[in-house]
């Protein structure tokens, strides 16, 4: 299960925020510190992760920890799978 | 009336002659320097060169040719040939016949020449003969009376059995003209000299009126700033539609030096442009940025260096520092200033390099005002801004245009001229530029100059040229790098470490080149045109060494790192 969502993930950023150019980009990037995510991108990607995951993410949820890289969003959805 | 002199070879001119009066009309400019040093080369061609007295001989033959068919004072006169002497003496005899001339992009197509003539009411037009054939093949012909070939060519053979409505002259009547001086068209410097057609905002090409006085004042300004004299070899590399030429041939011709054609097949190679510099001498060079970026990359300038060159001007759009630092490397002995102005106001506002910007430095000014100019900032409801902020330039004097002739209409300049650009004032008075007011976009309720992210984006050591676009509330950055492995993470990191959030563009292009406008800018209009249609031609995509092939005209394919 975790490899479906981060790989979805991963491939929702690159094609949407990357132009489709993966290349330098893995799970662990910072994705705030470089420049992919603003408040707009934010909003798209949760967007994203509630319409595919079918998960539900609330105001407390969505900060700079967890909306840092491929993986803490990936922990975070898969906590909200869990719970 | 064909000269083939090496440069140099003819009879060096004293190089502090005294000069004639200073000229007050276009048509003044190349009599006196005709009787004091006929044989002097005043425009050496690509394949013809024309001495001053050839030079005024001839424009005295088309101006009497202006006349005995009809010209009457402050008509327009088309000019659509390749850049060369005969080009220039169509211009001069126009002048001196007391028309206007009109110089025609060789390169525009024949529908576009059809507005410009019908908008302006072209009667007489001076032609190359293919160009002629390009536009009767169009149907293009009316308003124009009477074409004037500029080469002995392919004039239509047979005449036609109805009458087509124009005359073609053939180059032999031209030639065998009278070269007598036509009678004087008195000395009124407010009359309009030329027109000089750029596009409208919504397509439609406009003239900017341009008045004796107005160019003037450009002219005898730039060559008092550089002292140009009798020797000097200037570059003629602008065609002659775009305002850079003015400088060219106008203050060049003023003080009997020699204007040197850089033709259309050389522009587009830096290697060749530098074998023109070296082989022809030239000691002056104007240009827009692209063409010293184009012999920096492609020419060897930096290894063979250009030791004649004594003075470049650029203008036309951003330098990019780190390529103009290059530029000031290779060429040490150069002055170099960086010019700045609309066409309808020439050049405002210079500044001049005193050696290489601080090393900090993220772009250089566009200077103080020019040619008896006077600049002013201003917001939004026109009132001064305080120093550093940022503003529209204003600008009033001898330089700013007549009007608009656009529809048929003339329309008066407003004064002052709001130029539609933003600058701010440093403490030190020199004027900085941060963008044009109509890039001044909005996405998702943020302000952003686009010139602004361009110029972080070619901040970047990789990328030697970027645009940037708002198309559907989306910031969209067109890319050229350098190195073919730099990836648009690499990029947004770099924005990210220089720009707010907000002015980081979301989609990042990296394509092996953009398209190119006539006067050799960046062709802004068709590359946003490519991207909302998704153009892979105009866009094609970087080749990186590691990309499968792909189907043509798509981006290489993603590689997820694992």
């Amino acid at each position: 299960m975790e490899d479906v969502v981060k790989t979805g993930i991963n491939q929702y950023i690159v094609s949407t925020w990357l132009s489709g150019d993966g290349r330098g980009f893995d799970d662990d990037t910072d994705m705030q510190q470089s420049g992919i995510l603003d408040s707009f991108s934010t909003l798209s990607l949760i967007g994203f992760l509630e319409s595919t995951f079918k998960v539900q993410l609330e105001p407390a949820d969505i900060n700079a920890e967890t909306f840092k890289s491929v993986n803490t969003v990936t922990k975070l959805v898969l906590g909200k799978l869990g719970g | 009336m064909t000269s083939t002199l090496e440069p140099g070879g003819e009879d060096r001119p004293p190089l502090r002659a005294e000069r004639p009066p200073r000229a007050e009309r276009i048509d003044r400019l190349v009599t006196d320097w005709a009787s004091r040093q006929p044989g002097h080369i005043a425009v050496q061609g690509t394949d013809e060169a024309l001495t001053y007295a050839e030079l005024d001989a001839l424009a005295n033959r088309f101006a009497r040719m202006f006349l005995d068919n009809g010209l009457q004072r402050g008509d327009r006169v088309g000019v659509h040939l390749p850049r060369s002497g005969r080009a220039v003496a169509a211009m001069l005899g126009a002048s001196r016949a007391g028309g206007v001339y009109v110089p025609l992009d060789p390169g525009s197509p024949p529908a576009r020449m059809r507005l410009i003539a019908e908008d302006c009411g072209l009667r007489q037009v001076v032609i190359a003969p293919a160009l002629l054939s390009s536009w009767l093949a169009a149907g293009v012909h009316a308003p124009v009376e009477h074409f004037f070939l500029s080469a002995a060519g392919t004039a239509p053979a047979s005449p036609p059995a109805v009458d087509p409505g124009f005359r073609v002259h053939p180059w032999s009547e031209v030639k065998e003209a009278s070269a007598a001086p036509v009678p004087p068209v008195g000395d009124s410097p407010d009359e309009l000299a030329y027109l000089l057609y750029t596009s409208g905002s919504t397509g439609v090409p406009k003239g900017v009126m341009i008045s004796h006085r107005n160019a003037l004042a450009f002219v005898h300004w730039a060559a008092e700033q550089i002292d140009l004299h009798a020797r000097d070899r200037v570059a003629s590399v602008a065609p002659f539609h775009f305002d850079l030429s003015v400088f060219d041939l106008w203050s060049t011709l003023s003080r009997g030096a020699t204007v040197v054609v850089v033709d259309e097949t050389t522009v587009v190679s830096g290697r060749r442009m530098l074998d023109r510099i070296h082989a022809q001498e030239i000691s002056v060079w104007y240009s827009v940025p692209s063409a010293l970026i184009l012999m920096l990359d492609d020419g060897g300038l930096e290894q063979r260096g250009a030791p004649g060159l004594r003075v470049v001007f650029f203008a036309g759009e951003v330098f990019p520092m780190k390529h103009l630092r290059r530029a000031l490397a290779a060429l040490p002995q150069a002055r170099f200033f960086n010019l700045f102005g609309p066409t309808e106001t020439n050049v405002c506002l210079a500044f001049e390099l005193e050696g290489p910007p601080p090393p900090d430095a993220n772009t250089i000014p566009i200077g103080t005002a020019s040619c008896g100019d006077v600049v002013s900032i201003v917001d939004e409801q026109g009132r001064p801004v305080p120093e550093g902020e940022v503003g529209e330039l204003f600008v009033d004097g001898p330089t700013v245009m007549l009007g608009y002739w656009e529809g048929g209409r003339r329309t008066p300049a407003r004064h002052p001229y709001p130029t539609g650009d933003l600058v701010s004032r440093r403490p030190d008075g020199e004027i900085l530029y941060h963008g044009r007011r109509d890039h001044m976009v909005k996405v998702h309720g943020h302000r952003i100059e686009l010139g602004e992210v361009e110029s972080a984006l070619t901040g970047h050591p990789s990328i030697s040229e970027a645009l940037a676009f708002a198309i559907d509330q989306q910031l969209i950055a067109v890319a050229v790098p350098t190195d073919a492995e730099i990836s648009v993470l690499d990029i947004k990191r770099h924005c990210a470490s220089r720009l707010p959030r907000y002015m980081i563009p979301s989609e990042v292009r990296l394509v092996a080149r953009l398209p190119r406008t006539s006067s050799g800018k960046a062709d802004r209009v068709r590359v946003r045109t490519a991207l909302v249609e998704n153009d892979g031609v105009v866009l094609s995509p970087v080749v990186r060494s590691a990309d499968q092939p792909g189907p043509s005209g798509q981006p290489g394919p993603s590689r997820k790192e694992p």
